[in-house]
Order: structure tokens, then sequence, then C-alpha cells
């Protein structure tokens, strides 16, 4: 049995992946499409990551620091996996940069895409500057430190959060139903920032239900309105249009609580983006024979295992949000079990 | 042009004109009838900030609309289900006050009772909360002042004169302002009681008591409401009291 283990994808779970491995002194190969390691929350120039609000660099830098340091790891930037043979225990597998490896055991850690929101022609988004992402509104705070509108480089008076788009959506097919489990705490966090620095920014979130889940609930609901007076509405947006008599966009939806349509003007419309399987996530499943969710393309546990990293493929672990929708510290210790269930299945003999 | 399900649209949504030109051209006739939106338009933050800047009123923004105040709103679940703090504090939060004067004539029923404060899961102090709205409201002049405020301003300016609740001289002096032609003494210029023109429940609320009141007690009391005894040395301190109350604003 091949003693090497092979890492796909250098996000942060993938990095908790090697970096375990490194440590317990198995040749680990960290495989990485992009020219950098860090994935989405340093790629996409994250600006402050929920729950513990830290930077990306905070959070990402020493793992980046130890993986790229730890000889028992070989890092291959800008490459990325193209065939696999082979069984349990010795998988031949071939990279994009022609190099042939036999390792024991994968750990797949190819992660998510944000939702284009161009699919929702209703919102606005490429035809309005001042309709933007969240993600367009995270590089605002990190690249420029500073809050404004698209259109005319002024800030804004109100800015609004729009939730679930590319989420919970059946009209997008059946591959955007599920829940995005970020997007509600990162506007709760975004608009805190905004009405922290700019307290005279009136911000809305306009919403189904908050799914601040578990311990998220007081910091990243109640505290937006209690502590820093960001209100909540009740109403999905339906469509956002633009009012040149006054050159503000004006938010049209159901107050479901007044049970009132409404198009209240905004300076700003921030779009909170869903998660989808990346491509990259898509072809390696094709490569490996992983099982996907049969509507979003996710992949999918091991139907006989409780783990949520097992897959359906002996000697195969999958972590991070290949699988779904998940946070950053999920992503990293998902990452690192998986790592050490890697560990385990090549027979490693550990010694402390 | 006609409306058809004419009971489906309020009254003050429907704008129609005998005469009507426009740019020049005449519309009038069956083609000028104009069907108003239900649209809200915009928020008056500034009638919520006033309301979130109060002190009594800042629980306003830890409501998330779960309802467990009007489920035992007693106002609300006994008698018109237009009155629902939940309602109240999201319209107040958003400024829309339309929607709160539409509910105008129920708002000022609560009964204190405070069911609300003590049961809300997010501390909400429901019942000043309300009370903040209202008083709002009343300011800006977009509210009726509560009808019971004529009563306390009257019970105020009693106690005010005379340092003491002088029930004779509260209760006559109430009903001649209810318009009862009352008997006044000549010298005081204060309604006698029972002399004039009296309501018949005040009547038979009285003769009860009365039937079986201590004959000095009786005595006292008639006494008292017709030569309307003072506390000692009121006059200075009813001064300083004004002048107190005026500074606080608690006599507006």
């Amino acid at each position: 049995m091949a003693k090497s283990v092979l890492v796909i994808g250098g996000g942060p779970a993938g990095l908790g992946a090697a970096m375990i491995l490194g440590r317990l002194g198995i040749p680990t190969i960290l495989v990485e499409k992009e020219d950098r390691l860090g994935g989405s929350p340093i790629l996409n120039h994250y600006h402050t990551l929920i729950p513990r609000k830290l930077k990306p660099e905070q959070v990402l830098g020493p793992y980046i620091k130890e993986v790229e340091s730890n000889p028992n790891v070989q890092v291959k930037l800008k490459t990325e996996l193209s065939a696999c043979e082979g069984e349990p225990g010795s998988y031949k597998v071939t990279l994009s940069n022609g190099e042939t490896h036999e390792v024991g055991a994968i750990v797949v850690a190819t992660g998510f895409e944000h939702f284009d929101p161009r699919r929702k022609g209703e919102l606005g988004y490429g035809l309005y500057p001042d309709v933007i992402t969240n993600l367009e509104l995270e590089q605002m705070f990190s690249k420029e430190g500073r809050l404004y509108r698209p259109s005319n480089g002024q800030l804004p008076k109100r800015v609004a959060f729009v939730f679930c788009v590319g989420s919970r959506d059946r009209q997008l097919g059946v591959t955007n139903v599920h829940c995005c489990r970020y997007g509600c705490a990162l506007s709760g966090l975004q608009a805190m920032e905004i009405r922290q620095h700019y307290p005279d920014v009136d911000v809305f979130c306009y919403y189904m239900d908050v799914r601040t889940y578990g311990t998220w609930e007081y910091p990243f609901y109640w505290a937006p309105q209690e502590q820093y007076g960001v209100r909540y509405v009740r109403g999905r947006i339906a469509e956002i249009t633009y009012s040149p008599a006054d050159g503000r966009l004006r938010v049209k939806h159901e107050d479901t609580i007044v049970q009132r349509p409404s198009e209240v003007p905004m300076d700003l419309v921030v779009l909170v983006l869903g998660m989808e399987p990346s491509a990259g996530t898509k072809k390696v499943a094709k490569i490996l024979g992983l099982a996907q969710d049969p509507d979003s393309k996710f992949l999918v546990p091991s139907e006989d295992s409780g783990s949520n990293i097992i897959s359906n493929k002996p000697g195969i672990f999958i972590a991070g949000a290949c699988k779904g929708p998940i946070d950053i510290e999920s992503s990293l210790s998902e990452g690192e079990a998986a790592g050490a269930e890697a560990a385990a299945f090549v027979g490693a003999k550990v010694t402390v | 042009m006609a409306i058809h399900e004419r009971s489906l649209v309020e009254p003050e949504r429907i704008v129609r004109k005998e005469r009507l030109v426009i740019d020049g051209v005449d519309v009038s006739g069956d083609w000028n009838l104009i069907i108003l939106p239900r649209v809200i338009n915009d928020y008056d933050l500034d009638f919520a900030k006033e309301i979130i800047n109060s002190p009594d009123g800042k629980t306003i923004t830890q409501c998330y609309q779960c309802s467990y105040c009007t489920a035992s709103c007693p106002v609300h679940n006994y008698w018109d289900e237009r009155y629902n703090p939940r309602h109240f504090i999201h319209l107040a939060r958003l400024g829309l006050i339309d929607e709160l004067q539409k509910r105008a004539d129920v708002m000022w029923r609560c009964v204190s009772c405070h069911k609300c404060t003590h049961r809300c899961p997010k501390g909400v102090l429901v019942e000043e909360v309300l009370k903040v709205i209202l008083r709002t409201m009343a300011k800006k002049g977009l509210i009726d002042e509560y009808p019971s405020k004529k009563f306390d301003k009257f019970f105020t300016e009693s106690v005010l004169e005379y340092g003491r609740i002088e029930d004779g001289e509260l209760l006559f002096g109430w009903i001649e302002k209810q318009g009862y032609n009352v008997v006044k003494d000549p010298i005081l210029k204060k309604p006698i009681p029972f002399l004039g023109e009296t309501p018949e429940w005040l009547k038979q609320l009285v003769m009860k008591p009365i039937k079986s009141m201590n004959v000095s007690f009786l005595v006292l009391n008639a006494k008292h409401m017709l030569f309307h005894p003072r506390t000692k040395n009121w006059n200075k301190f009813k001064q300083v009291l004004r002048k107190v109350m005026q500074e606080e604003g608690a006599l507006t």
C-alpha cells in the first residue's frame, strides 16, 4: 500500500488536511489550481470572517505558513487532478502538469463558488451600478476601506441587504434549493460594520427568515438590531428598479407583516449570494466517481457512515464546502479530521 | 369608468374629478378615474428615531416579532384584533405612520396589565414602548390625545388647588365639565353636590353607601364638600410644586 496522501484543493479544508498530514509525518501532495494557497477567503479578499470576526490572514496565515514550510508536504500550484486509476490503497493519479503519483488515500476539498446574480435578472445586477454583491462589499471594505455608491462614489444614506439571492429558489431549477448557511450571519456582521463606521447610514435587511443558527443568534442577529440599530423587514425583494428622478434605487417587495406592497428608495443594494459547488468539485466527482446530490451536485457522504467526511469510495475523504455550504472554522476542522482519517487509512504508524 | 367591487377599494384611494384637462386634452367623463396604489413609498425614520432615542422606548429595537405579547394581550384576545402590540412595534420601528393612524381609535385601549412586558422573551418593555409610540404620535399631532387625559388634568389641578383629593369637588366639577347643569354656591363659585342636575347612575351609585354610612362621617363629608378645606400651609407649597412641575414639563 502506498503511504502518501493526495489533497485536492488549497482552501481552508485542504489546508487543514495537509497541515495534519504534514504533522503526522505522512508524505502529502497538495494540488491547487490557482497560483496561491488560501482558497476563497484569500483569493476573493474577504474582509472579516464569521463567527470570530478575524481577518482571513489571521485565520489562514498560520496554516499556509506551516503547510508551505513542512518538508512532508509538496505544494503544487496551478495544478489540477486530471485522471485517477487503481483501487483503494493504491490510487494512481495523473496531474495536469503530467506528473503521476501513487497515493494511498485522497482528501477532496474542492470547495464552492459564489452564485452569479446575473441569473436573477429582476434584481438588476449588472444593470444598475449601485446593486452590488456581498462579495463586492467585502472587497470594498478590504481593498478600499470605505463604503460608497459605485455610481457616484458618495456615501449612501440607506443600504439594503437582499437575503437568499441564489438560495432556496426553485425558479433557478433544482440546483439552488438549499440554504447558504452563512448569508444571514455575514449580513448581520457587514451591517454592524457599516453602522459602526457610518452611524448615519440606515441599514435594512430584507429576509424571509433569519437563520443565524446555534450560537450565532446573539452576535449576528440580536446585536445588529439591539446595539447597532439595523432594521429587519420580512419580505423577499422581488424586483429592483431605478428612478432617474432622484437617482436612487427602489426595492419592490411586500412587507409581509404589514401586508402591503412597498417600493422603498435605497442608495446601495447588497445581494447576499448563495453557494454552488465549484467547477472543480463537479470535475473531481466525475474523475473519482464520488456520489453527488442529484439536485445541487454537491458531494454527499457515504450512506453507511455517520461521519460526513467519509465518501462512498474507500480511501477518499471529502471535507469543506464541496459537500455543501459551510463556514470557515468548520471547514478547517473537517479538513483536519479528513487528514487524520486519511493518515489512519494509509496505515501510518504515528509516534509522539 | 365604473369600479366593479367598489367595496374592495378604500374610498380615500379613489380620485375622481368632474372636469379634468391634461396637456390641453379634456379627459372629463368616465376616463379620469384614478385608483391610488396601496404601495408603501417610504419609511419615516425620524419618527422611529425619536422613539428609539427616548429613555423608555429604547427596548423597541429588541423586538423580533414573535407575537408572544399579542397572544397574551387581553385587549387583543377579548376586544379588537386591530389592537396588536407586536404590529404597533413593527409599524413604529419603520415609521409607517399612515398604518398607525388607521388604528388610532383602538391604540389607547391598553389596560396596563403588563402581561406583554412580563412575558416578552426579548425583554422588550412592551407596555412602556407602546406608551412612547402614543406620546410621540400625540406630540406630532398624528393622533388625538387620550380622552382620559382630560380627567387626569382636572384631577391634577384639583390636587394642586387643595393639597388633597377633594372627592365632591372632583366629582361634581367633572360632571359640570361634561355639560350637566349644576348649582353653584354664590361665594366660592363651586358646584354644590346633588342640588342641580345629577346623572341617574351617580344617584344610584351614592345611595347605597350613604344609607350605610356613619352619621358623623356623613356630616364631615358634607362639610368638606361645601367648604373645601386645604392642607395646612398649602399656598406656599403649591407655588413651589407648580414651578417644579412646570420646569419638568409635567403640567403640559
